[in-house]
Formats: C-alpha cells, structure tokens, sequence
C-alpha cells in the first residue's frame, strides 16, 4: 500500500461521494466499517480535549449507512429532492502505519463546499478525518472513519450529504 | 406598495381574530417588527430552558448558553445551587466565559483582569485598591444575576423577567406530561454528552409549530421512511392518539397505535424498569404511557421535544426510543440556532441508553434520517414568505395560511385520564391554533408596541 494507492483511494471516494455514486461507495466500505463524527467544542485553555465522543452526529455502521443511502433513493428524501451538489475536497493526507502491513491509519483534511437549489450562498463543513484502511484481497477498504469538524455549531442545515 | 406599518394593536388583533378562525398571515413568520416585538415581549419574559440539572452535577461545573441575544453562564456554585448570570463581566461588559463548559473556581476576564467566584461575587481586581481605592463597594460589581432560575425535573429554566410566574404555574399541566417523559425514573435523566448545536435559515415559529402541533406533516415530510418500509404505510398513522391543548400556548400528542392496537408497552423501555414507572407515574400517567407510542410537542415558545421509537436498520430491526428536546434560538426572522439535548433515563441498562442514543443519531438531530428532510422544508417556508406578496399587512393578497383542520369539527374527548384539553386524534390544528394566539396574546399584553405607530 503505497501513499500513492492512499490518496487515489480518497479521491475516488471523493468523487464517488460528488457523483451520488452511494451503492459504488459502499463498496469500498469494510463490513465491519465504523463511521463517526463526534462533536466539537469549545473549552478553556486548561481543558485542552475539545471533541465530546460521547455525542456525535454520525455514529454509524456499514448497514446504517447503507440504509440512509436506500433512503437517499427514495422519491420523497427531500433534502436531496432535487439533490444539493457537493465537491469534496480532501488535502494534507498523512499516513501513519497501521496494526499490520495491510493497514495504515490515514490522516487528511476535508472541505466540502454545498450548493443548494438556487440558492447563492454556499454550505460549508471542514476539518479533519482520521481513517483506517486495510488492504483485503488486493483491494483498499475503508474500516473506520472519525470525522472532526472544527465547527462547534455547524452552519449546515442538515447532513444530508457523507463526509 | 406593500403597507410600510409597525405594528400596531389593532393590527394584532386582526392577526388574533384570524387565528381564531383557523388562518395565519403569512407575514407573521419573517416580518423584522414581530421579531423584535417578540425578543421584548415574549422572550423577555417568560421561561427559557438552559440546560439539565445532569450537565452540571458537581460544584464549578459550568455551561454557556443563550437566552435569544443574552450570553449565559450558568452553573453550580460552591454550595451545590444552581446559579445563572448574564455572561458579561460587570466592568465593561466583556463576554466572560468563552468555554461551551467545564469545571472551574473563579471566572477572569481577559479584558482588564476583574475576577468573579461561582457566587458572582468580584473577588480579585488588578491593582484593586490602588486604582480604585476603599471607596468602591465591590458588592455592587457582581456579575448581573439572570433575574429568576427555576428547575422541574431537572430542567433548568431561566427567566429574564423578576416578576415572571412561578415556572411551575407557567408549566402549568405541561408538568403532567414531563413527569412521563422525564420523572418516571427514580433518578430522573441524564444528558449523554453535549447537546448537538447546528443553524437552519428559518423561523423559530416554523419549527416549534411543526414539534408542537404538526403530526399531519409526517406521512408526506417523512414519506421516504415509508417508502423503505420503516413507516407504515397508512396516511393516517400518525393521527392515532390524543393530541392535548394546554394553557400557555403549550401543546402535546400522544400518539398510539391504530384503534389502540398492542404497542410494546412504555415505549419498549426494558421491563426491569416497569415497577420503577409504577412507582413514581400515577395510575392515569402509568396508563396513558404504557399506550403511547411517539410523544411530541413543545413547550412555549420554543422548548421542543419528541420522544419517538424509531431503528436505524431496516423494517426487520426493532425500535427503540429515546428522549430528545431542542430549544429553537432566534437569531434573527429567518435564522435559528438550534441545540438538541439526547437524553435518557440514568437507571437504564447501558445496552439501552447505547441504542437509543443510536435510534436518535439515526432518526433526529441535523444527520437524522426524519430530520434533514424536516430542515430543507422550514428553509423553504421561510424563503418563500419574504416578499411583498407574503408580508402585505392588508387584504391585498390571500396572504393567509390554512390553520383550518379540526375547526369546529372535532371535539374533545372528555375521557382522557390527563390534564388539557384532549382531541382524539393528532391529525389537528388545535394545538398550533392555540400556540398562535397565545403569541399573539403575548405581543399584545405589552406596552412596548405603541398603539397606531405610522
Ligand atoms: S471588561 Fe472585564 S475586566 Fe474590564
Ligand atoms: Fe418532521
């Protein structure tokens, strides 16, 4: 698993993500995948640890997701009826080495801009994902996922969208 | 040219008249004069929520939250009394406390170094007595108390009002229906975590009328649920039940099973918990919850709670139900902040807590499968009520929203074993009729508005 292998995995997650192409990237989901974005907050100088695990705002499994993404083919999910067009970008990846040859714990950065209907004014989320990713039969999996968003009180309506 | 009018007493009795007769103007949700008249006389006023007794159990353990525009801390003091001042330092006004919570002795303002302990009172001034002498009375420098905090079942309230009523009278028979969600356990709830906190561009009324009076809204809103299987079929599914008037412009649905078919009892809680229920619920509350299989309302103006079963898999797996209440803060006509609290009961088994803390994740909260489509709606309501069409004071337009279900058709059903008035069915505007004129009653009943101002 080069870092070169890495970064096309994200990318073409990435672009999976843009696309709507939710059944293709499932498939890049290991089965015992973990999903989880917990909340950010703000602490005092003296308190430094500001993610809050306890509540997130994704906790999911590979089956959770793949039922928000039945519900996204639905004719009534309106969020995304008609669907809001997102780009994700995905930058300073850093790659640590894993529990074993197979894996690498994967460290990157995510902007993901939203555009809305016709609306002029765009959604925005950034921050930090740390990753798992293994290599299984020759092919890369993505086996966890923690997503740190720098916001406290996030300015997206809702997260209709994967991160 | 649209009508250029502040507001004006007969004006608002106009609104009140129709909303006696089942119509809204639609220029009431987004017009920047009902704001402002709202933050003085509605909010101003009554009882805000700020938080839950759990999120600061120990002395020093603090939060920050908003009453609309006023930054508060609150927290325990040394004593173990719940305090809450305004989060300004009482020098020159600086925001004090930056932290959304934590645990500490004294508060120091960043500015010129005023220092505060947990009783509000100014314990530390740099080079006190030498700039300011003897002469100053530092008793007078504490930090501004909010004027009245009271608590029911854990939740904390905070009025800016000293004359406020007591907030059990404001409670009112809404107590009746806490006692259910939140005081059926010996130990009460606990928050888990933080509460999440996200921004919707909408009106704080949209959201609070869709908690408080809109079971109608789910077979369409949440019609995907339905299309995968997780909701049943059936129109009405969300109509069985009682939907309850209380005094307050508070309001609540009990919402059941068709034609009182076998629900899992109490929600599904675990049965290990049944005798506590019994214990602590009268027989009335014991037998309306052991039926009830969503409750939803709010709680005025802008407390919000549900209290659902719901999964997070497909139809195959069961549900689970969670505790979950939301405060809508107005941040201006068309932009809410919204902070949702998951809470569950402290003596449940950890199994429990774990998958209804993951039936509210999957279902509720700016991710929740109901949720997101829930938001993109009020986003839509309030965009499509700013123009002249919608915000036309006069008859020019039929500006008017339809408030008309249930008017004079349905009446209550006088066995309902608890307190209110109960209408057998959630498929109603009763509950948003009567939310609506209360606010109306409210902006009414203050001075602030100036009779004809032109
Ligand atoms: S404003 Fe706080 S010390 Fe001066
Ligand atoms: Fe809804």
């Amino acid at each position: 698993m080069t870092y070169d292998d890495i970064c096309q995995f994200l990318y073409t997650e990435a672009s999976l993500l843009d696309t709507r192409r939710y059944e293709e990237w499932l498939e890049l989901l290991d089965d015992s995948l973990s999903y989880r974005m917990p909340v950010r907050v703000t602490r005092d100088f003296d308190e430094p640890d500001d993610i809050v695990n306890d509540m997130t705002f994704f906790d999911e499994t590979k089956r959770s997701l793949t039922t928000r993404v039945q519900r996204f083919r639905t004719t009534s999910a309106w969020a995304e009826n008609p669907h809001s067009r997102t780009r994700h970008f995905v930058s300073n990846i850093v790659v640590e080495p894993g529990t074993s040859e197979d894996e690498a714990k994967v460290h990157s950065y995510f902007l993901i801009m939203r555009s809305i209907r016709d609306r002029a004014d765009v959604e925005q989320m950034f921050g930090e994902r740390i990753d798992i990713i293994r290599r299984v039969n020759n092919r890369l999996q993505l086996v966890e996922r923690t997503i740190y968003p720098d916001q406290t009180v996030l300015s997206m309506l809702n997260l209709s969208i994967f991160i | 040219m649209a009508n250029q009018a502040g507001l004006d007493t007969s004006m608002l009795e106009g609104v009140k008249d129709k909303i006696r007769r089942g119509l809204l103007p639609q220029w009431a949700f987004t017009d920047s004069e009902i704001f402002k008249a709202e933050v003085k006389s509605i909010f101003a006023k009554t009882w805000n929520f700020l938080g839950h007794e759990s999120e600061i159990e120990k002395p020093g353990d603090y939060v920050t939250r908003w009453i609309v525009h006023d930054p508060v801390l609150l927290l325990r003091d040394q004593n173990g009394q719940i305090q809450a001042y305004l989060n300004s330092c009482a020098h020159r006004g600086t925001k004090l406390c930056t932290a959304d919570f934590g645990n500490k002795k004294t508060f120091t303002c960043p500015y010129h170094g005023w220092t505060f302990n947990l009783s509000g009172d100014l314990i530390g001034i740099i080079a006190g007595n030498k700039v300011y002498g003897e002469e100053m009375d530092r008793s007078q420098w504490s930090l501004r108390k909010i004027p009245r905090v009271e608590s029911y079942q854990g939740m904390i309230f905070g009025s800016l009002d000293a004359h406020a009523e007591p907030l059990e009278t404001f409670l009112g028979d809404m107590k009746w229906y806490f006692d259910i969600m939140l005081g059926r356990s010996d130990a009460g709830m606990e928050v888990r975590g933080v509460p999440q906190k996200w921004i919707i561009n909408t009106n704080w009324k949209i959201s609070a009328d869709n908690f408080g009076g809109d079971p109608y809204h789910t077979a369409m809103s949440h019609r995907s649920t339905v299309e995968l299987g997780i909701s049943p079929k059936d129109p009405m599914y969300a109509s069985y039940g009682h939907q309850i008037v209380l005094d307050n412009g508070h309001g609540i649905n009990m919402v059941t099973a068709l034609g009182g078919a076998k629900v899992p009892p109490y929600q599904g809680l675990p049965e290990d918990m049944w005798p506590m229920f019994a214990r602590n619920l009268s027989a009335e509350q014991l037998e309306v919850f052991e039926n009830t299989m969503i409750i939803v309302g709010n709680c005025f103006p802008n407390l919000s709670f549900v209290s659902p079963m719901h999964g997070t898999g497909g139809p195959d797996e069961p549900l689970t139900s969670f505790v979950n209440f939301r405060v809508w803060r107005p941040v201006s006509p068309t932009k809410i902040e919204v902070t949702s609290w998951f809470m569950v009961d402290k003596e449940a088994p950890e199994a429990f807590k774990e998958a209804s803390y993951l039936s509210y994740i999957g279902s509720f909260g700016p991710s929740g499968t109901l949720e997101q489509d829930d938001a993109e709606i009020w986003t839509r309501v309030a965009e499509a009520s700013q123009g002249e069409m919608a915000q036309d004071k006069d008859i020019h337009y039929n500006n008017v929203l339809n408030y008309l279900m249930g008017l004079d058709r349905v009446e209550p059903d006088e066995s309902w074993p608890g307190p209110g008035v109960a209408y057998p069915t959630c498929y109603l505007d009763a509950i948003s009729r009567a939310f609506y004129e209360h606010w109306v009653d409210q902006l009414l009943a203050t001075a602030d508005i100036p009779a004809n101002v032109r």
